[in-house]
């Protein structure tokens, strides 16, 4: 249908359209209208993506230049492809309704792994080995050898063809004017498109990103600075940014800008050096000039004009301001010696600084006064370091990139090290959190300051949409990432019937209290408590039922007993239980067992973790999840020195206590667990919170607006045998045939009944939280 | 890890004189001298009980309190440090005194070099005779540069000495804080005894009123105002370096010109200074004795005083228009 959004012809894909759609689009016109950021809350399953999609590309359509691209960033490669689809239906809806072929290029952009398809490389595995073979057989100087032996066999030399890519090859030779035609590329499209013209899709995709209008891609390649210098460095200032699933991104963007070494790092890193050495003493001897070339370069202080390249840009360093980036090499890492022995000191001094009996703490600035003193090493050629090792390799010719990835860590260590004083810490730990008793010591630089990674991207770029399902408390993501947003909205889901059952239970049947506080966690009696919950429920409840644990250890240790208390036994005489474990491959196959247990009807229960693989990415739509129960609060670590680090940091910049960070996260991470079972709206689920704590208005206040509007305060003091009784009378009336004649005109519009004046009133209404 | 590998790089350290690993002898500790050698301790105090001899690898004339402990697995990079530290005390030029970017990246490369030379044994004549040139050269600014410290150092303990200061604030706010939490309790508790000592109300709600209170708690502190730890000109309070930035004259204006200002008598004009005693003025004042004399003050200042007075405003008609 064709839309009328605030005076703004909008396409949407669809016959039906949610109210609170309208609204969404409505604030998102707004914001995109005032070129400011926008932070908007809405429920999983009320189809965020095509309402982003269709305001956006429809405004685009309207007003070219206003904005010039839309860049939506997700998580994961499922979820980009899911997009994809989306904007495929809205482009060819587009051109049903106009009669006419749009201009539009859309593509999605992933890692060289999902998008190789040179015959050999893209069987490997793991990303880096992929990355690092194609660097292999595409980087500048390989393909020069190979035009040298080309030419030397063709001489009658036959010497040795050095191998490259015939993909690239073929897309080098046809030329800069090698770009997509116009049109959605998901990326199977793109490997399609990739074999039919012998063109290599992975640098197709990466050409496309100046040139194409809406690029999906993953949150790295905006937030991660190594990488997003490299691939989104030239996308227009008057682009609109939407981070999707947003409830992390704050986590994703102190991850990019962190560091952890170990010590078998280091040795492979002073292999590495070794290595090095011994190509930089070849190299003398047989091509010195290369040495002597690259050697005139630092002294210019030109940036390498081969690093332009961008089948080159394998390594970027971490971000520099500017003004260093123009500046000259420091002349103690000028030749190559000179800094393979600065490397050399600099890789001893960190294996020194490993060896360590007892947690140690440090400001950036104390370590670089510790290295002078120890090491006699300057700041500023620290700050070099990620430069320098990059001009390095490329002048070595070194193309096993995953060998060499040890050291290029290390570099970037350095160089952020050097360049940031606040904001990061660095913690030695002699061993890890998991394995306390056994000795290994890493070393954690860790950012503390998540809006540091994410700075450019609201500086430079005209409006940035943020935007999840569980976003509350709201107030907290512009004061952690440091914005000023201009629309901050979160919107409820309309319902034809409470399909959503959210409920506190605080004792069990024998008035316990049940909580997973530190002083009782262990107490049998709760864990006893929680386990008649869990059968209670398990009786009542059809299909699929899925727990989250606070942490695997709570996890492991409450199952134990269960197993002692004979509930396991009860539970499987009406369901079959999975268990989350940490092994990635051993989830899924328990997931995979799981589905086939509710698809056939004998009902199955997961136990999983919080923060788990299952909370964060798995749906559990329909009869997968019924019912969804809560253990506890699934609060951080808290004894852990990098959080307590965080806290801190947090507390003195942006004026926010220690315990509401702490709610604020563990809130986030309930509401995302419990937020798994309602997918849409024909979908319905009971929601358990099984902690006392939870109906504390702290806690309560923080979920979700459209969970709280379905929380009564006499659904908030239960306890079990309460809580069956109201979950079986609810269930009983949710089992009753549902049409889509009964959600129309309440939570389902069609075009006249949106344009009706009463409709049109109520929209305005509803966006209710407003800040 | 690789199995059968040592897992703990400490325990791959062998005196290479008398095979001594640290598996063997866990309080073993290795030595370097200026070589770069190692040896372990009782190798040392076994060679050197003379307090000098040689190397026992490179036959280079050690002394025994040249030793100390190898703080680095390789002991190349243990030289190196040495050799380095012996350079830069010399070589101590800064950014500063280059003209250019491009110089000063010079100089640090023919430093560099100088060390590399030593360290690996490359041109050790001619190397020692260029830093034996650069110091007679030099001898002023290495000496006056080692009394400034470096610039880099001082801006790093700076920062390190803003940290040290918040989290010693952090430290006492947080014992505050604890201190008046404890008080609080003990006041609240006394305050309850006292109730129900001398109430004669219900106990039970005396009682429940009193858990009531003791919820609403944390009436947040004013923060105290933060320490001024800087000058108005930037200058740290107690810090002694001076601030990067040049002190910039401020933009004073235009200098000022004296016009000497005109009076609207309205009047006759009072006769000058010269008539009063011609004319007799003078006459018809008041003496002027010697204490007030003494003070600067002559009777022609009063007399022009009150004629000035007496004359002004005399042909002023309000109304007419002036």
């Amino acid at each position: 249908m064709r839309l009328n959004v605030d005076g703004l012809l909008v396409y949407f894909p669809y016959d039906y359209i949610y109210p609170e759609q309208f609204s969404y689009m409505l604030e998102l016109k707004k914001g995109l209208d005032a070129k400011g950021h926008l932070v908007l809350e809405m429920p999983s399953g009320t189809g965020k993506t095509i309402s982003l999609l269709s305001l956006i590309v429809s405004y685009m359509l309207e007003r070219p230049l206003e904005i010039t691209k839309l860049v939506y960033c997700s998580r994961t490669v499922p979820e980009i492809e899911k997009v994809l689809e989306e904007l495929a239906k809205l482009n060819r809806f587009i051109e049903k309704q106009t009669g006419q072929k749009t201009k539009l290029v859309g593509l999605a952009v992933s890692s060289r792994k999902n998008l190789c398809i040179h015959p050999e490389v893209s069987q490997e595995r793991e990303g880096k080995v992929v990355d690092s073979r194609c660097y292999g057989l595409t980087a500048g100087y390989v393909r020069a050898r190979a035009a040298r032996a080309d030419t030397a066999a063709g001489d009658g030399d036959g010497a040795d063809p050095v191998p490259t890519c015939q993909f690239f090859e073929q897309l080098e030779e046809s030329g800069r004017d090698a770009t997509l035609q116009a049109g959605i590329y998901s990326l199977d499209d793109l490997k399609h498109y990739g074999r039919e013209r012998g063109w290599c899709p992975y640098f197709v995709a990466r050409r496309a990103i100046q040139q194409a209008n809406i690029i999906v891609y993953s949150y790295h390649y905006l937030l991660d600075p190594k990488i997003a210098e490299v691939v989104s460095k030239e996308i227009v200032q008057s682009s609109v940014v939407v981070f999707d699933e947003a409830h992390n991104i704050d986590n994703v963007c102190i991850d990019s800008m962190s560091v952890h070494i170990n010590k078998r790092m280091l040795e492979r890193c002073s292999n590495n050096i070794s290595a090095m050495e011994k190509r930089i003493a070849n190299l003398k001897e047989t091509d010195a000039a290369r040495l002597q070339d690259e050697y005139q370069r630092m002294v210019d202080g030109l940036r390498d004009a081969q690093m332009k390249r961008e089948n080159n840009q394998l390594l970027a360093n971490p971000v520099l301001p500017d003004q260093i980036l123009q500046e000259a090499v420091p002349g103690n890492i000028r030749t190559a010696e000179h800094f393979l022995n600065f490397m050399k000191r600099l890789v001893e001094y960190l294996k020194m600084r490993l060896r360590v009996q007892h947690v140690v703490q440090e400001s950036p600035a104390g370590f670089l006064k510790d290295i002078f003193n120890k090491i006699c090493v300057d700041r500023k050629p620290l700050r070099f370091c990620a430069e320098r090792l990059t001009s390095m390799i490329r002048t070595l010719e070194l193309t096993d990139m995953a060998d060499l990835s040890p050291l290029v860590l290390v570099s970037h260590f350095a160089t952020l090290v050097s360049t940031y004083t606040k904001g990061f810490t660095i913690i030695v730990e002699p061993s890890d959190d998991k394995t306390p008793n056994v000795y290994n010591p890493i070393l954690y630089f860790r950012c503390l300051d998540s809006s540091l990674a994410i700075k450019p991207v609201f500086e430079r770029y005209q409006s940035v949409v943020i935007t999840s399902g569980t976003l509350s408390p709201l107030d907290m993501y512009p004061k952690i990432l440091d914005f000023h947003p201009v629309i901050i909205t979160s919107f409820t889901m309309t319902l034809a019937r409470p399909c959503i059952l959210p409920m506190i239970v605080t004792k069990g049947n024998d008035q316990v209290t049940i909580s997973s506080k530190f002083e009782s966690r262990e107490d049998p009696a709760v864990i006893r408590n929680y386990g008649n919950l869990l059968v209670d429920m398990v009786t009542a409840v059809p299909d699929g039922v899925v727990c989250f644990f606070t942490s695997y250890m709570y996890m492991e240790s409450v199952v134990s007993s269960w197993y002692d208390q004979g509930i396991i036994t009860q539970l499987q005489k009406h369901k079959l239980l999975f268990i989350e474990t940490q092994d990635a491959a051993e989830t899924s196959l328990a997931l995979l067992n799981y589905i086939q247990a509710c698809e056939n009807g004998r009902g199955a229960v997961l136990l999983s973790v919080a923060r788990g693989k299952v909370s964060e990415g798995v749906d559990f739509d329909h009869h997968l999840g019924r019912c969804v129960l809560m253990f506890g609060i699934p609060y951080m670590y808290t004894q852990s020195r990098i959080l307590k680090a965080r806290l801190e940091y947090l507390r003195d910049t942006f004026q926010i206590r220690e315990n509401d960070f702490l709610t604020f996260d563990a809130v986030r991470h309930a509401s995302q667990c419990v937020g798994r079972a309602m997918r849409g709206k024909t979908d319905y689920g009971i929601m358990v919170f099984a902690d006392k704590r939870f109906q504390r208005s702290d806690k309560r206040t923080k979920l979700p607006l459209w969970i709280q509007e379905h929380l009564k305060d006499s659904m908030c003091n239960l306890s079990t045998e309460e809580a069956v009784q109201i979950s079986k009378r609810w269930l009983r009336r949710m089992a009753q045939p549902f049409s889509r004649q009964d959600q129309l005109g309440i939570s389902l519009l069609t075009l006249q009944q949106l344009q009706s004046e009463e409709m049109q009133n109520k929209m305005r209404e509803r966006v209710t939280h407003r800040i | 890890m690789v199995i059968g590998g040592s897992t703990n790089m400490d325990e791959d350290q062998v005196c290479p004189r008398c095979k001594t690993s640290k598996y063997r002898n866990p309080s073993m500790k290795l030595m370097v001298n200026v070589c770069g050698h190692p040896l372990c301790e009782n190798c040392v105090n076994l060679l050197f009980a003379k307090g000098s001899g040689t190397c026992p690898q490179c036959d280079v004339p050690l002394r025994r309190n040249g030793f100390r402990v190898q703080l680095f697995e390789d002991a190349g990079v243990e030289k190196d440090i040495d050799i380095r530290r012996r350079i830069l005390r010399e070589f101590n030029k800064q950014e500063e005194e280059f003209a250019t970017l491009r110089e000063y990246n010079d100089y640090l490369e023919d430093v560099e070099t100088i060390i590399y030379n030593l360290v690996n044994g490359i041109d050790v004549l001619a190397t020692n005779k260029k830093i034996e040139a650069y110091k007679r050269d030099n001898r002023e600014s290495i000496v006056r540069n080692r009394a400034r410290g470096r610039t880099e150092e001082d801006e790093l303990d700076e920062i390190l000495q803003m940290e040290n200061e918040l989290n010693e604030e952090r430290a006492r706010e947080e014992q505050e804080r604890l201190q008046a939490e404890k008080r609080n309790k003990v006041q609240k508790k006394e305050a309850l005894i006292d109730e129900l000592m001398t109430s004669y109300g219900d106990a039970k709600k005396i009682v429940a009123s009193h858990t009531k209170v003791a919820e609403p708690e944390a009436p947040v502190a004013p923060k105290p105002r933060p320490k001024p730890t800087q000058f108005s000109s930037g200058v740290r309070i107690g810090g002694t370096r001076l601030p990067a930035v040049p002190i910039v004259p401020q933009d004073e204006g235009e200098p000022f010109v004296y016009a000497a200002p005109q009076l609207a008598m309205d009047g006759p004009a009072a006769p000058d200074s010269e008539r009063l005693s011609a004319d007799g003025y003078l006459s018809h004042i008041k003496r002027v004795g010697d204490a007030e004399r003494a003070g600067g003050y002559a009777a022609s200042l009063g007399c022009l005083r009150a004629l000035q007075e007496g004359m002004a405003g005399l042909l002023f008609f309000p109304g007419a228009d002036g």
